[in-house]
């Protein structure tokens, strides 16, 4: 049930952050504080609302959703978890709350993550994508091409997974790679959208670094609550885009490369991968 | 050449022990044999001597890797001959946050009990820093001195270290998501370590902080000398933020209820799922007073005795490192008798908030790697008001790593309203900047200035005469910014530190 809104043309903003302390891995926090600072230098009020273990509030009350990165054995956690909060979920997605994910929560969106060893994990089915572990960890900056609208920019972050997602019919990339691996490696598809449900590999944490999309997804939550086109007031943003600037160099120079970085030297004996 | 020096609180006493001590010391410690002298393991102790002596001579970093990277590439075998097959009593100190800081107080500890100690203090702890510990301190026949080699390894190096020295104890401080883009995930550096504990024999001892629930739980089957540190105070130090790593049980995952929390996730905790508690503690701290940058009261109670203890250097994780090296003194079965007076010897390792006086401005050096120990330096540097007037770098190098989202938990909101400038360098310059402004700094007082030299020099000239510039720094920026201080003559060399 959406919430009633005031006539303002700012109503304040309910952000759920999903398993907050649970599944927050790579600085993925930083999302949640760059949309709360967006919203908050341009007076618009915004109300944060941790949801961890065991809590099931009505999800589609809130304007935005934000289930994010965390290691495999929270990630088991919180794929238990998760199923008791499904309903709610998928009635928030279907009503077209804005829900962001990345990584550990773009795989729970899918319909189920399949570890190379263990047992596979179910997800929740909000995005049409299915998760098998790789043998690999991609780690490096990576870009992808992000377009909503009649707009494309590009969308800078840092990977660090070991699935490959494969996406099915019913769910679009949330981006075309420019540089890094993406879902797989292979088909140059990055992240999930379907309506207003954006999941994506990418941390950095990819929100600051990356004030368009930041934006976009603001615009969209807020467009949808007072139920008319809105134009947000430009921010100053010479620190992000210069933040943005540098990912970008940093991801373009790994282009062609499978990783950034040496092998975890703990896995000892596994290929080199240059 | 291991610097041998006089018992703490006997001055003039020479290297001459009183000989019960010495009979102790031998029992417990006995000296090295000598290595099979081979033409390679010569050669390799040659160049790698001749490559630290060049190095420490131009000024190069203090030649604390490339010796023993030039001697490995000669003789593989260098450190598994030189220290295990001699015999050499070697303790092992790794975890995330502290090594530095306790290798040098179980060094200082040890050599006021009139112990002979090598120890890389510098901080460099992959396997070729430890191999140049080895080559520095050996004769050309590769014999090393009697005594003890204190040696901070690396999470990573671990498997590969641990083998060559075959250590009579191994210290796990702590563990926190250090360079998760280097190791992959914590878990992993857990079982890494606990495959160590199962390869160390019964009579090792095995030194763990029990404050730590990861740590804590480590190798639970080892049977052998186990020696555990941590806190019982009856308040808490700190609260459960977003930097804290293991607030679930490491054995059955159900959230962690904690009576007290010390420093991110070590506190004294229990399992509601599994009634995991934390186990009973050895050398505890029992009573804690951070006075400030520059002095830390505290209490600890061990097996034998209780230690009344002052050490000038600041912050609870201090309190931890003074435990964990009085455990390996406990571990190592000597009891740490002139502790007090060790302890109020060691100042801080650089750049641990070491103070610097730079003409008539002063310096306040806080080397800064995960969220952990910037929240740690933030909150000692925010019971003396600062950072007011800041320099602040970060740089992605193999040693620093190349991901810098977890600035994002570093908690630099509560920080913010006290920053009156802040001048941001490194080649991460970008990425500190935007995080800065985003915990609420006014980007009118953020600079960038991405070279070291030229961000000094501007931070510095944004001080007042008498007044202070609090420098937060990564591991290579640290280095870099030392080293333009040395230039200035400000501090001296890092191996000198």
């Amino acid at each position: 049930m959406a919430e009633r809104c005031p006539a303002s043309p700012f109503p304040p903003l309910r952000i759920a952050h999903l398993y907050s302390s649970l599944l927050n891995v790579a600085g993925d926090g930083g999302n949640v504080i760059a949309v709360e600072r967006r919203l908050g230098w341009r007076g618009i009020p915004v109300e944060i609302v941790p949801v961890e273990l065991g809590q099931t509030p009505d999800l589609a009350t809130f304007d935005m959703v934000f289930i994010q990165g965390g290691q495999d054995v929270e990630m088991a956690v919180a794929a238990r978890d998760l199923q008791c909060k499904a309903p709610s979920l998928r009635e928030a997605a279907d009503q077209g709350v804005v829900i962001f994910a990345v990584c550990a929560g773009l795989q729970l969106l899918g319909h189920r993550y399949i570890p190379s060893v263990g047992v596979a994990m179910e997800g929740i089915g909000v995005l049409d994508l299915e998760t098998r572990g790789g043998p690999q960890r991609f780690m490096q900056h990576a870009a992808c091409e992000v377009r909503f609208g009649d707009q494309t920019e590009t969308v800078v972050g840092f990977e660090n997974h070991s699935g490959l997602t494969e996406l099915g019919p019913a769910a679009r990339p949330f981006g075309r790679v420019v540089a890094g691996a993406g879902n797989n490696g292979a088909d140059r598809t990055e992240g999930a959208v379907r309506d207003n449900v954006y999941a994506t590999y990418f941390h950095g944490p990819v929100l600051p670094k990356n004030p368009w999309l930041t934006d976009q997804l603001i615009r969209i939550a807020l467009e949808r609550k007072v139920g008319g086109r809105i134009d947000l007031p430009p921010i100053d943003d010479a620190l992000e885009h210069r933040a943005h600037g540098v990912a970008l160099t940093k991801a373009l120079r790994n282009r062609g490369r499978r990783t950034a970085l040496e092998p975890a030297r703990l896995v000892r004996g596994e290929p080199k991968t240059a | 050449m291991i610097p041998r020096s006089a018992p703490a609180g006997s001055p003039g006493a020479g290297s001459l022990l009183p000989e019960a001590l010495t009979a102790r010391i031998e029992r417990r410690l006995p000296p090295g044999r000598s290595p099979a002298l081979t033409p390679r393991l010569f050669a390799a102790l040659v160049v790698g001597k001749a490559a630290g002596a060049v190095t420490r001579r131009l000024g190069r970093g203090g030649g604390t890797s490339l010796p023993g990277m030039l001697a490995r590439r000669i003789d593989p075998d260098i450190l598994d001959n030189v220290v295990r097959a001699a015999g050499m009593p070697v303790v092992v100190i790794t975890g995330s946050n502290g090594k530095t800081t306790t290798g040098r107080f179980a060094a200082a500890l040890l050599r006021a009990e009139g112990i002979a100690v090598g120890n890389n203090a510098a901080g460099a702890n992959l396997v070729q820093g430890v191999t140049s510990l080895a080559v520095r301190y050996a004769d050309l026949r590769g014999r090393l001195p009697e005594g003890v080699l204190v040696a901070e390894v690396d999470e990573g190096a671990l498997r590969q270290v641990v083998p060559e020295l075959a250590p009579r104890a191994v210290l796990v401080l702590d563990l926190f998501r250090d360079q998760l883009d280097r190791f992959g995930e914590l878990h992993a550096v857990a079982d890494a370590i606990e495959s160590v504990a199962r390869s160390l024999p019964s009579e090792a001892a095995w030194i763990v902080n029990a404050d730590d629930p990861l740590v804590a739980s480590l190798a639970p089957e080892r049977a052998g000398r186990r020696v555990t540190f941590g806190f019982e105070l009856d308040r808490s130090t700190d609260r459960i933020t977003r930097a804290a790593d293991t607030i679930r049980c490491p054995r059955c995952r159900s959230e962690l209820v904690y009576s007290h929390v010390y420093l991110s996730h070590m506190g004294a905790y229990g399992c509601p799922g599994c009634g995991l508690t934390r186990p009973p503690i050895d050398v505890a701290v029992t009573a804690l007073n951070s006075a400030g940058i520059g002095e830390t009261r505290l209490t600890v109670r061990l097996p034998s005795t209780e230690l009344e203890l002052r050490v000038p250097q600041s912050g609870v994780h201090i309190a931890y490192d003074v435990a964990a090296a009085l455990a390996v003194l406990v571990g190592l079965g000597i009891d740490p008798v002139h502790a007090p007076a060790a302890f109020a010897a060691v100042g801080p390792a650089f750049g641990r908030l070491e103070l610097v006086q730079a003409g008539d401005r002063r310096i306040i050096l806080g080397f800064v790697k995960n969220p952990t120990s910037y929240n740690t330096t933030l909150r000692a540097l925010a019971s003396e008001g600062e950072p007011r007037q800041l320099l602040i770098a970060a740089s992605n190098t193999s040693v620093d790593g190349e991901d810098f989202a977890w600035l994002w938990d570093v908690d630099f909101e509560s920080a913010a309203p006290r920053v009156e400038r802040v001048t941001v360098s490194g080649t991460r310059a970008d990425e500190l900047a935007n995080r800065l402004k985003y915990a609420g700094v006014d980007p009118s007082v953020i600079t960038i200035v991405a070279e070291r030299r030229a961000a000094l020099e501007a931070a510095l000239a944004g001080v007042e005469p008498g007044g202070r510039l609090t420098i937060l720094a990564g591991y290579t920026p640290t280095i870099e910014l030392r080293e333009e201080m040395r230039h200035h003559g400000w501090v001296g060399r890092l191996w000198e530190a």
